[in-house]
């Protein structure tokens, strides 16, 4: 086996981040090279620089075939180097054909060569075994199927090393397999496959080596034939926990949420109890349906079926307006899309949601300037004064006017979804603090979060999702990185 | 970090005037308007007339041409705020106007029954368009088109395409309110019909209630952002259908006083109103992309909109040159508010890059540590 790809000492750092620090790495022909490693470990970078989106720092080098290069998305994909990303990249409203060939239309004389491009394929669909037409449209393809097609389109021009970023995210098993199917045969005719996934079974099953990326840094790289998934998962974490936020523990009151058997909206059956004075830590995969869950109870996504209690009430969330009346907050991840009102100002946004609440007709906006001017002070919130537009603020004071607004309609059950995601490390240590502060007040918090630390930290218990259900619950001391990743990525049967 | 603020004022603390007060770039530019006209005036008749642009017969001549559009231009900021657009209302005012007169001279209904049954039919058609829009995910300009021509085709069908002329039962409408007043400039006798004082009346509610009230926040909440207001527990389907909904009260009184003035239900009568307004509307700097925009700045734009075709006549330029003047004060007005914004924005950058340099020189002598404060405060403001 000769080698294609060769990457040395790589670094990328971004402002304040140092995202790759000197990683190594090779790919041969005709092998599957698995890149492992939790959210955040460097993964998408790496591959980003590989499809020529990013430029790595000084004094990496990039080989292609023995030559020294340097990729940008043009020379990356005249060397053959094909990224297939998460998300399908597809025109919706073209058929198969069309999708493959577009950007690189066959034409004689400016015309379009339509039996040419529906020839050829048909040829490549036949080559990936799939039963795809070429006249079906894009919309009415399932996810899997317009994955096919994305890797048809690579394979349609000159392809050397096909990158596929966790291509099998949300496919049932059926799809999986065939995918897998795809990439054997890829691995069969020569081509390099760099092999991108949360789910160690596929990594297994399809992988000759894997390099295990932690925090930026390469851990280990080994060929996977007789390793062990608790050797791969071992490297995986080894995060010093002593480095980790010291938070201080309360008391546990009494059952302020009972969610029985919940299923709807991509989550199936989950079951839990919420106290007061606890954070309940959901940890998981990106994509598992921790925020999907959230949604459900906060009734801005439909539940089929299940039962929940508040305060030991049965109710029926149908409406974000009714979780708010029963006192849940809910701290989305999106902060600006879905969080935030962004041209408006601090004032107007930490009053709306509290209007639920109120009777009146009426609002003055003196009465809303004073509200806001209060949060800016109580969530030391750096601005000049509580009219300015949400919009000048930083990622962390922004996600405090976003707790004000929840705090200001005197929510019980907080739901927060990627806390500290985007916020500089001052301003996620003062909210988590103001998380302990809501515990000590008997508040209860349900918490989803990738950042493997603040799950740690923060959570008095932990459940674990999984292809949106729960693989498992984890208190106490049982709360380890590596105890967690089991649960979301080892074994199915496990 | 904390000190190095308290020590400097923050940048974007001082704001210029134009951005404090988000009308004043369109007041300016109308007022502008108004004194060059009165200064062509002045100058063409050699400073011996009083400009008569200005005298009060004048002012009342144009208030009685734009309180309609101008009522109908209130609720088509309350639409425009929550992102959605009406391009319905010229036809449905002609609607209207053909079903009441038939209500008055054909169907025998009485005056007061037809113009209830006017206004009704002018809310439903307008709620169940707000229905759609809001329940489906179908652009609101085209729900409104489609509405558009099919008003014109119930209209055409309602008078079978003839016009409906009354013997002025609608004349009560019409009444001077301020019987005996004469211009003490030209001596000519002014005239305030009751729809210019409830245009009036109509601005002040719909100024109150998009401010003062929780539903007026909502509106903008919607506009500016659905998502992030549905998940604030507001309830998103239905405010953006209910200002559908008083888009239809308004065009309805708006289109009966349209008639009460020519008497006579005709397809050409709200003819072009749907251009008028979104244009008073969009010169006042309401945001076509919605949650931006307030009615104080709509009755600059009615104003300044009513007052160009006069200006036009005044100055006895040909009628035709008004439409040119219009388009062109659209664009002014609203590219005039982006270029506003876009200094004031590029002032506070170099305010704040002045405040940075001065902070590094100062930060030499001071030492690496307060650098890298500065560094991360540069940091902040930037995210």
């Amino acid at each position: 086996m000769d080698e294609i790809l060769r990457l040395s000492h790589i670094s990328k750092t971004f402002p304040g981040v140092r995202a790759l620090q000197d990683i190594s790495f090779d790919l041969k022909r005709g092998e599957v090279h698995c890149l492992c490693g939790e959210n955040g470990a460097g993964k998408s970078t790496l591959i980003k620089i590989l499809s020529g989106a990013y430029q790595p720092d000084e004094g990496g080098q990039i080989f292609f075939n023995g030559n020294e290069v340097s990729l940008t998305p043009v020379t990356a994909l005249r060397m053959g180097i094909h990224t297939i990303y998460q998300e399908n990249i597809v025109f919706n409203d073209l058929n198969v054909a069309e999708n493959i060939f577009a950007g690189a239309e066959l034409t004689r004389r400016g015309l379009l060569q339509r039996k040419e491009m529906r020839r050829r394929t048909e040829q490549v669909l036949r080559y990936l075994r799939s039963d795809l037409k070429p006249d079906l449209r894009m919309n009415d393809l399932a996810s899997g199927q317009q994955k096919i097609v994305e890797i048809a389109k690579a394979l349609m021009s000159k392809s050397n090393v096909i990158i596929l970023d966790e291509p099998t995210a949300s496919f049932s098993s059926r799809e999986i397999d065939t995918v897998l199917d795809i990439v054997r045969t890829l691995k069969k005719d020569g081509l390099g496959v760099i092999y991108i996934s949360h789910h160690l079974d596929e990594i297994f099953e399809v992988g000759d080596r894997a390099t295990v990326l932690r925090d930026g840094r390469k851990v280990s790289s080994y060929p996977i034939a007789g390793l062990g998934k608790t050797a791969l998962i071992k490297d995986m974490v080894g995060r010093d926990p002593s480095t980790f936020y010291k938070r201080e523990r309360v008391a546990r009151g009494e059952t302020v949420l009972e969610v029985r058997n919940v299923t709807g909206n991509g989550v199936k059956n989950i079951s839990f109890d919420l106290h007061r004075g606890e954070v309940l830590g959901i940890a998981g995969m990106v994509g598992s349906g921790r925020s999907e869950l959230l949604e459900v109870l906060f009734g801005s996504a439909p539940l089929v079926c299940g039962e929940i209690k508040i305060k030991g009430r049965p109710v029926k969330p149908s409406n974000p307006e009714e979780a708010i009346r029963n006192k849940i907050c809910y701290i989305t991840e999106d902060r600006q899309g879905t969080g935030l009102f962004l041209p408006k100002t601090i004032a107007e946004n930490v009053v709306v949601a509290n209007m639920v609440n109120t009777r009146q007709l009426w609002t003055l906006p003196s009465e809303e300037l004073a509200t806001g001017e209060k949060y800016v002070k109580l969530l030391n919130i750096k601005t000049p004064s509580a009219e300015t537009q949400v919009v000048n603020l930083s990622g962390g004071n922004q996600q405090k006017v976003v707790l004000g607004k929840w705090f200001n309609t005197g929510g019980e059950i907080y739901f927060f979804d990627e806390p500290s995601r985007g916020i500089d490390v001052g301003a996620k240590q003062e909210i988590y603090k103001v998380m302990v502060d809501l515990l000590k007040e008997g508040k209860a918090i349900l918490m989803v979060s990738s950042d493997m630390p603040e799950v740690i930290s923060m959570s008095d218990r932990v459940i674990v999702f999984k292809r949106g259900e729960m693989a498992g619950e984890l208190a106490g001391d049982r709360i380890t990185e590596e105890n967690i990743l089991t649960l979301s990525i080892g074994d199915s049967k496990a | 970090m904390s000190e190095t603020h308290a020590a400097n004022p923050t940048p974007q603390a001082r704001e210029s005037l134009f951005k404090r007060y988000q009308n004043l770039t369109v007041f300016s530019i109308y007022a502008s308007f108004v004194a060059i006209v009165v200064l062509v005036q002045l100058v063409s008749s050699g400073f011996a007339r009083f400009p008569t642009f200005v005298s009060p017969v004048n002012i009342v001549n144009i208030l009685q041409q734009v309180a309609v559009p101008g009522m109908v231009a209130v609720s088509m900021t309350m639409v425009m705020i929550s992102g959605g657009i009406d391009l319905s209302v010229g036809m449905l005012a002609s609607l209207v106007s053909i079903i009441v007169s038939l209500g008055v001279s054909q169907w025998g209904l009485g005056v007061w029954p037809s113009i209830a049954l006017g206004i009704v039919s002018a809310i439903v058609l307008e709620t169940i368009m707000g229905f759609i829009i809001s329940r489906t995910r179908i652009e609101p300009f085209i729900i409104t088109l489609g509405g558009m021509i099919s008003f014109q085709g119930i209209a055409l069908l309602l008078c079978n395409s003839r016009e409906v002329v009354m013997k002025g039962e609608l004349d009560f409408l019409t009444t001077n309110l301020i019987q005996g007043v004469k211009d003490p400039v030209t001596g000519l006798i002014l005239r305030i019909p009751p729809y210019v004082v409830i245009f009036f009346v109509i601005a002040l509610i719909g100024g109150l209630l998009l401010t003062y009230t929780k539903y007026g926040r909502r509106i903008y909440a919607v506009g500016t952002n659905p998502r992030a207001a549905f998940l604030a527990g507001i309830d998103v389907k239905n405010i953006r259908l209910s200002v559908y909904a008083i888009q239809g009260l308004l065009v309805g009184i708006g289109a009966t006083m349209l008639l009460a003035r020519i008497n006579t239900g005709i397809i050409t009568l709200g003819q072009g109103l749907e251009i008028d307004t979104i244009a008073m509307v969009v010169i006042g700097g309401t945001a076509l992309s919605g949650g931006r925009g307030n009615i104080v700045g709509t009755v600059i734009g009615v104003f300044f909109l009513g007052s160009i075709a006069n200006a036009m006549n005044l100055l006895r330029l040909p009628s035709e040159v008004q439409f040119l003047a219009k388009g062109l004060v659209v664009i002014v007005a609203v590219a005039a508010g982006d270029v506003s914004s876009q200094i004031s924005e590029f002032r506070a950058l170099k305010r704040e890059q002045a405040w940075a340099r001065k902070e590094a020189a100062a930060s030499k002598k001071g030492g690496a540590e307060t650098q890298a404060s500065v560094q991360a405060d540069m940091q902040d403001s930037s995210a």
